[in-house]
C-alpha cells in the first residue's frame, strides 16, 4: 500500500477535526432569544474549514501523483531516525510538560530554573564546565525574572510546598 | 484641538519612568531584533506581560519602544553576518553584506540606521497625519462593513503571508474558530467546553499568541543541533563602530529614495497582513528599477540598504494607523498591541482617537520619540549585540522558554494559561513544519470575536443578507477580498494565462462601483479616475503591448 503523503495526512486530520466540532455544536444550547444562535457562527467557520479541508486534500492527492518529495522530513524511514530528527523539539515540549505537572510542588521559582537548566543540557551537551555555565545562566535569567514580576510587579506566583510564599 | 491633545500626551509621557521604560524598550527590542530567529513580533510579545501593572500610556509606549527598536535591529545582524536578524530586512543584506565586506562595514551601518530614522520620522508624521482621517471614514461603518472588513483582512492577509493560498485560508479559519470556544459573548452558552470548567473562560489570546508565535518559533530554531549549539559569531564578523556623519551625507544625497521606499512602506502597513517582510523586498526592487545602474544593485551600493530600511522603519506607522483608526491590526505585532489596548480596557474603534486623545496621542509622541532614541542606542547596543552574539542559540531558546512560562502565567495568575502556551506551542510548531502560515491564524484570533459582534449585530437590525452587498463600504470590501483571494493565482500565473490581462483592470472597475455608490463629489471621482485606469490598463495590455513586442520582434 502507497504511503498517505504529509499534505493528504494533515487534511484527513483537519476533516475529522471538523467533524468532531460539528458534531459537538449540537450540544450549544440555544436560548429563546438573539437572531444569530450561538450555534450558527461557529457552524459557519466550520463549514468554510471543511471545505477548504476538502480542497486541500485533493490538491495534496493531486501534487502527490506528479512529484515526489525529497525533504530530509520524507526520507526518515525507522522510528529512531524520525526521533533524532525531531529530539530537540520533543526535549522542549517533553521538559515544559514536567515543567506544568511539577508547577504546584516546585513552585514558579525552582520549576523553572530546573527546567532551564535541564533544557540547557540537553540542548547543548553535558560536560562538567557547560553544566556550570548552564546552572549559571538558570539561577540568574528566572531567578532575576522571578524577583522582577514578585518583587518588582506584584505578581503572585505559585510557590510551591518546598520554598515559602514570598508575597 | 490637536495641540492640546499633543501637549496632554507629552506631559502623560514626560516622566523618568517613562523615559526609562522606553529606553529600554528601544534597546531590548534593538537586540531582539538583531538576533536571527527572534522576531520583532516576539519581542513585543515577551514585553506585555512587564505592562500590566504600568498605566496604558506607559505600557504602550514601552511596546512601541521596542517595535521601534526591533524594527532597526534587524540591520545590525544582516549587514554584519549576512543572516537577516527579521524577515523585514532580508533586502538589506543584499547590498549591505558586500558593503560590509568591501571594507565599508561602519558606513553600510550608519546608512541603514539614518534610513530607518528617515523611514520612521516620515511614517511617524503620516500616522499623526492620516491616523485621525482614517477614522472619521471608519466612523460611516456599519456591521455589515465591518463584518466585511474582517473577511477582507483575513483574505488579504492569507493571500500575502504564505505560498498556498488554502493553507492561509485554514490558518485563518481554525483562528476564528479558537474564538469561539468557551462561552458566547451575546448569550453566554458554553462552546466546545466539552464538560470542563477551564476551557468555559475560553482560551487567553496572549497565552495563544505567545504560544502560537514565540514558543514555536523557539522550537523551530533549536530543531537544528548544529544550529542550536552554534553562536552568531561564528557565522560572521562582527564589527563595533558605525560612520555618522558620511552615512548622513549619503542618505541625504539619496532623500528621493527614502521618501519614495517610506511611502512603499506605510503603504504596505496600511494594508492588513503585509508587513515589513514585504515592504523591504517591494522597496528594493522598486530602487533598482528606477536607479540609472541597477547592475550595482547587490554589490554593496547605498540605494540597496537605504531602499529597504526606509520602508521597514515606516511600515508600522501604517499598520498603527489601520489599528488607532478602525481597530483592525494591520499585522502580528499590532495584533499584540491592540491586545495590550484590551487588557487596559481601550477597544480600539473609529471613535477611539476622539474618545481617547491622550492614550492615542501618547502613541504617535511614542513612535516620535523612540525613533529618535534609537538613533542614540543604536552605538551603544551595537557593542551589546557583539557580545550577546556570542551567546549560544540554545542557551537563548532556552532562557526565552523560562520567561514565557512566568510572562504568560502573571497575565491571570490562573494555571490554565500555561497550559494554553503548551498546545498552541505544539500547534503553531505543527503549523511551521507542515507549511501554514501562522499570520492569518494569529489574525483570526484577534478579529474572532469582533467579526462574530458585528454579524450579530447586522442581523439584529435586519435578517435580510442583502446590505452586504448593497452597503458600498461592505461591497468595496467583498470585492477587494475576492481580487485578494485571486492574487497569488494572479501572481504565479502573470503574463503567461490570458485571464491574468484584465485582472488588474477588472479589479480597478470593480472598486468604482462602491465609490459611485457613496455619493458626495470625491468618492464619485475616485471611481471615474479608477475606471479611466482600467479603460487604460485594457488599452495598454491588450493593445499597445503586443503592438510594442511585434516591432520590437521585427
Amino acid at each position: 500500500m502507497q504511503r498517505l503523503n504529509q499534505d493528504t495526512t494533515v487534511a484527513i486530520v483537519l476533516l475529522v477535526f471538523c467533524g468532531v466540532c460539528f458534531w459537538a455544536s449540537f450540544d450549544i444550547r440555544q436560548p429563546d432569544y438573539g437572531v444569530l444562535l450561538p450555534s450558527t457562527w461557529p457552524r459557519v467557520i466550520l463549514g468554510v474549514l471543511s471545505l477548504l479541508s476538502f480542497t486541500y486534500l485533493v490538491q495534496s492527492i493531486r501534487r502527490d501523483s506528479k512529484a515526489t518529495s525529497t525533504t530530509q522530513e520524507t526520507r526518515l524511514t525507522s522510528v529512531s531516525d524520525w526521533l533524532r530528527y525531531w529530539r530537540n523539539p520533543l526535549y522542549c515540549f517533553g521538559l515544559f510538560l514536567a515543567y506544568l505537572l511539577m508547577l504546584p510542588i516546585l513552585g514558579m521559582l525552582l520549576a523553572g530554573m530546573a527546567f532551564v537548566f535541564l533544557l540547557q543540557s540537553l540542548l547543548g551537551g553535558w560536560h562538567p564546565r557547560r553544566l556550570l555555565m548552564h546552572a549559571v545562566v538558570a539561577i540568574l535569567s528566572v531567578g532575576g525574572m522571578w524577583s522582577v514580576f514578585t518583587f518588582g510587579l506584584d505578581v503572585m506566583l505559585p510557590s510551591g510546598i518546598i520554598l515559602p510564599s514570598f508575597n | 484641538m490637536i495641540v492640546e491633545n499633543i501637549i496632554g500626551a507629552v506631559v502623560e509621557l514626560a516622566t523618568i519612568q517613562t523615559i526609562i521604560l522606553m529606553m529600554i524598550g528601544v534597546a531590548g527590542g534593538l537586540i531582539a531584533g538583531a538576533i536571527p530567529g527572534f522576531t520583532i513580533a516576539m519581542a513585543v510579545v515577551l514585553t506585555l506581560p512587564f505592562t500590566f501593572g504600568m498605566p496604558a500610556s506607559q505600557g504602550l509606549a514601552t511596546m512601541v519602544s521596542v517595535l521601534v527598536g526591533g524594527l532597526s535591529g534587524g540591520l545590525m545582524a544582516g549587514i554584519m553576518t549576512g543572516i537577516p536578524g527579521t524577515p523585514s530586512s532580508v533586502a538589506t543584506t543584499f547590498d549591505g553584506f558586500p558593503m560590509a565586506r568591501n571594507g565599508e562595514p561602519g558606513l553600510a551601518l550608519g546608512i541603514g540606521v539614518w534610513s530607518s530614522f528617515g523611514g520612521g520620522i516620515i511614517s511617524a508624521i503620516l500616522l499623526v497625519t492620516l491616523a485621525p482621517q482614517l477614522a472619521r471614514i471608519g466612523l460611516e461603518f456599519n456591521p455589515w462593513d465591518y463584518f466585511m472588513l474582517v473577511m477582507f483582512a483575513l483574505t488579504i492577509t492569507a493571500s500575502l503571508s504564505g505560498k498556498d493560498l488554502i493553507k492561509g485560508l485554514i490558518a485563518g479559519a481554525m483562528g476564528l474558530f479558537v474564538c469561539t470556544i468557551g462561552e458566547d459573548d451575546a448569550a453566554g452558552m458554553a462552546r466546545f467546553n466539552f464538560g470542563s470548567d477551564a476551557l468555559l473562560q475560553g482560551f487567553d489570546f496572549i497565552a495563544v499568541l505567545i504560544g502560537l508565535f514565540a514558543f514555536s518559533q523557539l522550537l523551530s530554531d533549536v530543531r537544528d543541533p548544529k544550529i542550536a549549539g552554534q553562536s552568531l559569531t561564528e557565522r560572521g564578523q562582527i564589527y563595533g563602530r558605525i560612520e555618522h556623519r558620511r552615512a548622513i551625507r549619503t542618505v541625504l544625497h539619496h532623500w528621493v529614495t527614502v521618501v519614495r521606499s517610506a511611502l512603499i512602506g506605510v503603504f504596505t502597513g496600511i494594508l492588513p497582513g503585509a508587513g515589513g517582510s514585504i515592504a523591504n523586498i517591494l522597496a528594493y526592487d522598486q530602487a533598482k528599477k528606477i536607479s540609472k545602474h541597477p547592475e550595482k544593485f547587490g554589490t554593496g551600493i547605498p540605494e540597496g540598504i537605504i531602499a529597504p530600511e526606509s520602508s521597514n522603519n515606516a511600515v508600522e506607522g501604517g499598520a498603527l494607523i489601520t489599528m488607532m483608526a478602525l481597530g483592525i491590526p494591520g499585522d502580528v505585532t499590532t495584533a499584540v498591541m491592540l491586545g495590550a489596548l484590551l487588557i487596559h480596557d481601550v477597544i480600539p474603534s473609529p471613535t477611539f482617537i476622539t474618545e481617547e486623545p491622550i492614550l492615542a496621542y501618547s502613541i504617535f509622541i511614542a513612535f516620535f520619540v523612540a525613533t529618535f532614541m534609537m538613533i542614540g542606542l543604536q552605538s551603544f547596543m551595537l557593542r551589546i549585540f557583539v557580545l550577546v552574539t556570542r551567546v549560544r542559540m540554545y542557551v537563548l531558546a532556552s532562557v526565552i522558554l523560562g520567561f514565557c512560562g512566568i510572562g504568560v502565567f502573571a497575565i491571570h495568575n490562573v494555571d490554565f494559561d500555561l497550559w494554553t502556551l503548551f498546545w498552541f506551542g505544539i500547534l503553531g510548531f505543527l503549523m511551521r513544519q507542515f507549511g501554514f502560515p501562522l499570520a492569518p491564524m494569529i489574525l483570526g484570533v484577534v478579529l474572532g470575536n469582533i467579526a462574530e459582534l458585528n454579524l450579530a449585530r447586522a442581523l439584529a437590525i435586519t435578517t435580510e443578507l442583502t446590505p452586504f452587498v448593497t452597503r458600498p463600504w461592505s461591497l468595496l470590501f467583498l470585492i477587494l477580498a475576492i481580487f485578494s483571494a485571486f492574487f497569488p493565482l494572479y501572481q504565479r500565473h502573470r503574463n503567461a494565462r490570458q485571464w491574468t490581462v484584465v485582472y488588474a483592470p477588472a479589479m480597478a472597475a470593480s472598486v468604482s462601483l462602491p465609490m459611485f455608490m457613496m455619493g458626495g463629489v470625491a468618492r464619485p471621482l475616485i471611481g471615474i479616475a479608477l475606471l479611466i485606469l482600467s479603460g487604460y490598463l485594457v488599452w495598454h495590455r491588450t493593445w499597445k503591448r503586443p503592438r510594442s513586442d511585434t516591432s520590437g520582434t521585427s
